[in-house]
């Protein structure tokens, strides 16, 4: 029997010896933080719900009321552009034409290339920066670190100016291109996680015969598969509530093709210097637009859990 | 492979987004489209009607309205000008028209205005604010005034009568009628009104009144502002002028007055309860009136439960006064269509599309027809807006705002000074002749 | 696992890889990151930073002026106001954030494996900053935020959450709710990478649940703490959205919010002084920097206890 064999079955039996633990204090005060945690974090939420189920005029004219005031969907309808402009204005919300399903349409598109794009240049990058050995190896990572610091107001600018020179602006390779090769942090994220991997499994795979590349993938990549799968989803998170850089790339929100969720949304804050916002609609859209998120967090988030058994190989 | 198969479908992905954005770059004929920048959502239906009418009578010139909200606005204008993409015609604020002029970003009008002989002479707000050195950068397009907004069932459970309301007087010394009519209307948890000697000023369940420190951009436009003027207090000598008189023994009274209701009286709220804005309070049924513009009359009255009343401001001791200010259509220099640009200018400093704006109710529009207009829709709403019409016709009780080099700086420093005479932290007298000498200062070095 | 691969071990060492190979490969796999970071964010970078030294307003003029724009930092007022509310901002939102997140992050490993756990609290980062801001704007409301009701009806008083005073506290707890349960996943992340047979070890040795945090969990996710403090510590050195949301145009009541981030948009979009923004660009970009290496070197981020 060797070391690996060993090791797979100690993570086996660690995990039933997590079961074996003794009801103390401590416990029951974590139990307590971590009720007290969810709370905090699902009440907001739940003031979310609760202005959006509600109307304009009443929400506004019972701000104290626990509850939806006057329960209804139709804030849901007008931010899916189901109500008519007139029913709108009536009942004191901003008259906007919605067209919702291209804007989800959009932010899709624009997340899905993004996550991707960045996941696998990220990974490959702080491949190269964690394992291989190369001239100026330190001195280009410092780059990184670097890069990382900068305050983004630094480039905005000349970064507009760029994709406008490129003709981009308006475009979805304009929102897209700046973040679709990855980013610092991405990068600076999985070299901590590549580093603290045992040696000895990439040394016994390139025994066997595997090339650098193989190794990449047939070994590297299933065991960071958690911090992958991690900086996945924190990307598609990021780039789904981006703001600022959709918004100036992507045209102002004023190309219907090029207008993400969070853009449109904009439409519901004020409209005038100190005018009051749509809450509802507001709101309204703010569950709807992350419902594709929970979805897709729900999905992996089973895989983050799944793949604790891979800590086992280290 | 594995990898190569994600990576053909990230590229995949890649090459749909250029799909898409190909078919958004629209094919262009003769006809051209001129874009259209403004803010208020609540305005965009007007404006498109009159844009839909200027298209049935120039068919090759097609009007794109992009509307976003104020802030964004003005950050969206700003890049898209550095990155010469801006909008053929915008609306502009005079908050940003000094800058924008400096920075050569206006299209000068007047040639088309001599070709075309614009009778410039029917505007209600003064049309030469738009002009510098001989020079015009915009037609006026709309205006507003400052009116108290109140709520009329409370006025009524109050026994406060229309004669009560059309005569108040106000003074900075004891506040008149006007401060009587506050302390009737600020009730406690007793249910004892401010005039009554056990009112207990640390328990108000609803406010007489409500105005927050002001906005130093705009001299307190909807706050004290109307106020300060109705003592005879001008903040500055007109447009662009390099000295600004913040130092005025009237204009410390009026905003010491101001910040006391709070302070002193327990009449009306304090920077806390305002967090959430005046709007709120008042729709809640917390605060029974407030002083605020026209552009606001929509969506108070579309958004409250009770009836809302538009009251004139109080006469003050010279008089009563409103502050006017009003927006202009401004052409941005880099168009590539100029002469298109302007005849959808014309079109909208017309009567035309004047009348269409004063149909729908929105905004008083600049010329006098259109604002009769605008006053028949607000009655078909059940809206009395006399109390902004009357004052704005009459030319000698109304001023313009501030518009002067500098007025972001000046802003950040007189904004920390009125909240702390708001919150009671310093003296109105103290605070305003110090700052004054700071914003003076700005005119004699800087450039 | 493949058990061909098991048995590699049996096998003599072989020989590296040539340096030659490998170098070709890793510049292959650095190339794609590197020119994103190159064309998007480190040249557009070093351009803002040349028009720090000109009086550029990218519309009628360029001239390089040299130090100017630095010298007017020295001796501006609302620059060093801005830096204090900054500071303060951040040493209100980084202790208490990172210290929940990592608890957070400790419990979801040691406490429960609940899946809907998790979900719940990385909950607050799928609602966008703008609208997380709103939210608590509501709930945190003088009259009408239920936060105050309760307080009210415990008997105390009401607090006015964002005045002169409070608004910068208030900001960085909004910051801390929607980012906590964030920081808590790279937490979390890192805390799987500990072996669990450490833990038994400890255990065994007697260890109650702060001796094995002390010993096993702190020093082991040593990489992961650096990364996490320096990339927090950066953001909240750069809020904005908060800021914008809740303070009015002029920077909250009385200029009280006025962060670095505030001032830089204001004298760039507002007063069209885009090299004068760039020089307070590079003066923050100069204090993260310093402030991001003294944590590195405080840390030693690139040495893992785990070899």
């Amino acid at each position: 029997m060797n070391s690996l064999d060993l090791q797979l079955q100690q993570s086996n039996q660690r995990a039933v010896g997590t079961q074996r633990r003794k009801l103390s204090w401590g416990r029951v005060l974590a139990w307590c933080f971590v009720g007290l945690w969810v709370f905090v974090t699902l009440f907001p939420v739940y003031w979310i719900a609760r202005m959006a189920f509600s109307t304009q005029k009443l929400l506004l004219a019972d701000p104290t009321n626990p509850f939806p005031a006057g329960l209804t969907l139709d804030a849901f309808r007008r931010v899916l552009g189901l109500l008519p402009l007139q029913m709108v204005i009536d009942e004191g919300g901003f008259p906007k034409v919605m067209h919702f399903g291209e804007y989800l349409l959009t932010t899709f598109i624009v997340t899905s290339a993004i996550t991707i794009g960045s996941t696998i240049f990220n990974a490959m990058a702080a491949y190269a920066f964690a394992r291989l050995r190369f001239p100026f190896r330190n001195r280009l990572f410092y780059l990184y670190i670097i890069v990382q610091i900068m305050p983004a107001v630094l480039g905005l600018i000349p970064n507009f100016i760029l994709i406008h020179s490129l003709g981009w602006v308006g475009t979805l390779q304009g929102i897209i291109a700046p973040s679709f090769l990855g980013s610092a942090f991405g990068v600076f994220f999985l070299r901590q996680f590549f580093l603290g991997i045992n040696r000895e499994l990439e040394e016994a795979a390139m025994l066997d015969g595997d090339t650098l590349i193989g190794i990449f993938w047939h070994v590297i990549l299933p065991i960071t598969l958690p911090a992958l799968t991690t900086i996945f989803v924190l990307a598609f998170m990021t780039s789904w509530n981006d703001l600022q850089w959709p918004y100036f790339a992507g045209g102002s929100g004023h190309i219907e093709g090029t207008t993400t969720l969070t853009v449109a949304m904009l439409s519901f804050r004020s409209q005038t210097q100190r005018g009051l916002p749509d809450y509802t609609g507001l709101m309204a859209g703010t569950l709807i637009s992350i419902i594709p998120m929970l979805a897709i967090f729900l999905v992996f988030g089973r895989k983050i859990v799944d793949s604790i058994q891979f800590q086992g190989y280290r | 492979m594995k990898f190569s198969k994600k990576f053909s479908i990230a590229a995949s992905l890649l090459g749909l987004g250029l799909l898409l954005s190909a078919s958004i770059a629209q094919a262009q004929g003769d006809a051209v489209t001129i874009r259209y920048a403004l803010w208020d959502s609540g305005q965009q239906p007007a404006y498109q009607a009159c844009a839909d009418e200027f298209t049935k009578r120039n068919p090759n010139i097609t009007i794109s309205i992009e509307q976003s909200g104020w802030s964004q606005y003005w950050d969206g204008l700003t890049t898209a000008l550095v990155a010469g993409t801006a909008p053929d015609v915008f609306t502009d604020h005079i908050a940003y028209y000094p800058e924008l002029l400096s920075k050569g970003q206006l299209l000068d009008i007047q040639p088309y205005v001599d070709k075309d002989k614009v009778d410039t002479s029917i505007y209600l707000v003064d049309p030469s604010l738009w002009v510098k050195d001989g020079k015009r950068y915009g037609l006026p397009k709309d205006w507003d005034t400052i009116a108290m907004f109140y709520n009329a069932d409370e006025f009524a459970k109050a026994g406060i009568t229309a004669d009560d309301i059309a005569n108040w007087t106000w003074n900075p010394t004891d506040g008149g009628t006007f401060e009587q009519t506050i302390a009737k209307l600020t009730l406690d948890g007793n249910g004892k009104n401010g005039l009554d000697p056990d009112f207990d000023k640390s328990n108000v369940v609803q406010w007489g009144f409500e105005g927050g420190p002001g906005d130093a951009s705009s001299g307190a436009q909807p706050d004290w502002s109307a106020f300060a003027a109705s003592t005879g207090f001008k903040l500055t000598d007109g447009p662009w002028a390099t000295t600004y008189h913040y130092d005025d023994p009237n204009l410390a009274a009026t905003v010491q007055w101001w910040a006391d209701q709070h302070l002193v009286k327990g009449f009306a709220p304090g920077s806390d309860q305002l967090g959430s804005g005046v709007d709120s309070l008042f729709l809640a049924g917390t605060a029974a009136m407030f002083p605020m513009g026209s552009w606001d009359i929509g969506s108070v009255t579309s958004s409250a439960t009770f009836k809302v009343g538009f009251a004139p401001l109080p006469v003050g001791p010279q008089g009563r006064f409103s502050p006017i200010n009003g927006l202009s259509d401004a052409i941005y220099a880099g168009t590539k269509h100029p002469d298109e640009a302007w005849q959808w200018v014309k079109f909208l400093a017309s009567p035309d599309c004047a009348n269409i704006v004063g149909d729908h109710g929105v905004v008083f529009p600049a010329i006098q027809t259109g604002v009769d207009r605008a006053v028949a829709a607000y009655q078909k709403k059940g809206l009395d807006v006399s109390a902004f019409t009357t004052i704005a016709a009459d030319k000698d009780h109304t001023y313009l705002l501030p518009m002067t080099d500098h007025i972001s700086e000046i802003t950040n420093m007189l904004q920390p000074v009125l909240q702390n005479i708001f919150d009671g932290q310093v003296k109105a007298a103290d605070a305003l002749p110090q700052i004054n000498d700071q914003i003076n200062a700005l005119f004699t070095t800087a450039s | 696992m493949q058990a061909s691969r098991i048995t590699a071990y049996k096998r003599p060492p072989a020989l590296k890889l040539r340096p030659r190979t490998e170098t070709l490969i890793a510049w292959l796999f650095i190339l794609p990151s590197l020119v994103g970071i190159m064309v998007f964010v480190f040249i557009p970078a070093v351009r803002g930073i040349y028009l720090s030294f000109t009086n550029s307003d990218l519309l009628t003029r360029s001239d390089f002026i040299g130090l100017q724009n630095y010298q007017k930092l020295l001796n501006d007022a609302q620059f060093w106001s801005s830096l204090r509310i900054t500071v303060e901002y951040v040493l209100f939102n980084i202790p208490i954030q990172t210290v929940l997140a990592l608890t957070l992050a400790i419990l979801m490993t040691r406490l429960t494996k609940s899946n809907i756990l998790r979900g719940i609290v990385f909950l607050p980062y799928l609602l966008p900053m703008v609208m997380v801001t709103m939210v608590w704007l509501t709930l945190l409301d003088y009259d009408f935020g239920p936060v105050n009701s309760v307080l009210q009806l415990l008997g105390l008083a009401k607090i006015g959450f964002f005045n002169q005073t409070t608004i910068i506290p208030s900001l960085a707890w909004i910051n801390t709710w929607r980012y906590a349960g964030y920081v808590a996943l790279l937490f979390f992340a890192g805390l799987q990478s500990i072996p669990g047979e450490l833990y038994e070890a400890a255990t065994i040795d007697g260890a109650n649940e702060w001796q094995s945090f002390t010993h096993v969990t702190w020093p082991l996710l040593r990489p992961v703490t650096v990364f996490v403090l320096i990339t927090s510590v950066v953001g909240s050195f750069q809020v904005w959205d908060s800021v914008a949301v809740a303070a009015s145009p002029s920077g909250g009541p009385g200029g009280a919010s006025r962060v670095i981030f505030w001032y830089i948009t204001n004298v760039a979009f507002t007063q069209f002084n885009i090299g004068y923004a760039a020089a307070i660009a590079v003066a923050l970009f100069v204090i993260v920097l310093v402030i991001a290496l003294i944590q590195m070197w405080y840390f030693r981020a690139d040495s893992s206890d785990l070899g």
